[in-house]
């Protein structure tokens, strides 16, 4: 049988100091927010789109945690647990906000014919053009910079936060469901349909 | 097993869906047979990876410390 002493000896630091936090320990509170504070605040601002709205989400989100912190059973990652406070509160003053509550139109791409064009040999033409094949990193310019801030803050915040959660954060479909109350296919759909918006807003520069 | 044959609309269904996932459905044998003879799916795969690529690229703000202090003084606590 584990016995208290040692399944603590098991636990990693990270739970040790959310044990810690959770027990009123000040210190250990101060190093999860030092811990978390980064990770809180770009996403935060990734999906506000506003450092001020970040700001504001990141204290919200630590405020919460510093009043919820003892509901954190541990069976989730202490990270999207995390994701989960910082989306209610940009989702919730959004709603406040009364801005759109749009749903995103898919159109067929540029070039896209549902009977493709064939050559004399029969092949396939390729119609839809190639996306530039330069290093990703040497792309980052400013224009591309501003062209990609522009795109996403088009983007409806139910559909920006499926796409940053999933694509940017790296998190599951699964554990998007959960923190978004949404069912797997759901997540998914929006998911998609936010890939193809931001794919259609980069299309022109990527291609010219 | 002989594949089902699968048009552009429905790859690009699936693979705007999907992406890299579900590599051994019948689903995603089919669309992979469709990318090898069509270079109009293999053009928008490839942007659609891209698009996703780029915002993973973006670097992340920096944060603003004094919002900690802020909190700390919000929630009275001194931590030292």
């Amino acid at each position: 049988m584990k016995t208290k002493h040692s399944s603590r000896s098991s636990e990693s630091p990270e739970r040790a100091i959310i044990r810690k936090a959770q027990a009123g320990d000040e210190r250990a509170f101060a190093r999860l927010v030092k811990d978390y504070e980064s990770v809180v605040y770009s996403f935060a601002y990734k999906v506000c789109h506003d450092k001020d709205k970040a700001e504001e989400a990141w204290q919200d989100t630590f405020v919460n945690v510093f009043r919820k912190l003892k509901q954190f059973d541990g069976k989730s990652k202490f990270t999207t647990w995390l994701y989960s406070i910082v989306v209610n509160n940009c989702l919730m003053k959004h709603r406040r906000s009364k801005l759109e509550q749009a749903t995103v139109r898919i159109d067929a791409p540029e070039g896209f014919h549902e009977d493709p064009v064939l050559d004399a040999g029969g092949h396939v033409v390729q119609t839809i053009p190639s996306w530039k094949d330069t290093p990703m990193d040497s792309l980052m310019n400013k224009e591309l910079r501003t062209l990609l801030d522009a795109a996403i803050e088009k983007l409806p915040l139910d559909y920006r936060v499926v796409f940053i959660l999933r694509d940017v954060e790296g998190q599951s479909a699964e554990a998007v469901s959960k923190m978004l109350k949404l069912s797997v296919p759901a997540v998914k759909s929006r998911l998609r349909r936010a890939r193809v918006f931001l794919r259609e807003q980069l299309n022109e520069y990527m291609t010219s | 097993m002989k594949l089902r044959k699968i048009d552009c609309l429905e790859v690009t269904k699936h693979v705007c869906g999907d992406l890299d996932e579900h590599i051994d459905s019948a689903e995603c044998r089919a669309i992979k047979k469709h990318l090898e003879s069509c270079p109009n799916c293999t053009a928008y795969l490839d942007s659609l990876k891209k698009t996703v690529l780029i915002y993973q690229r973006i670097p992340n703000p920096r944060f603003p410390a004094k919002s900690r202090k802020k909190l700390f003084a919000t929630l009275k606590i001194k931590p030292k």
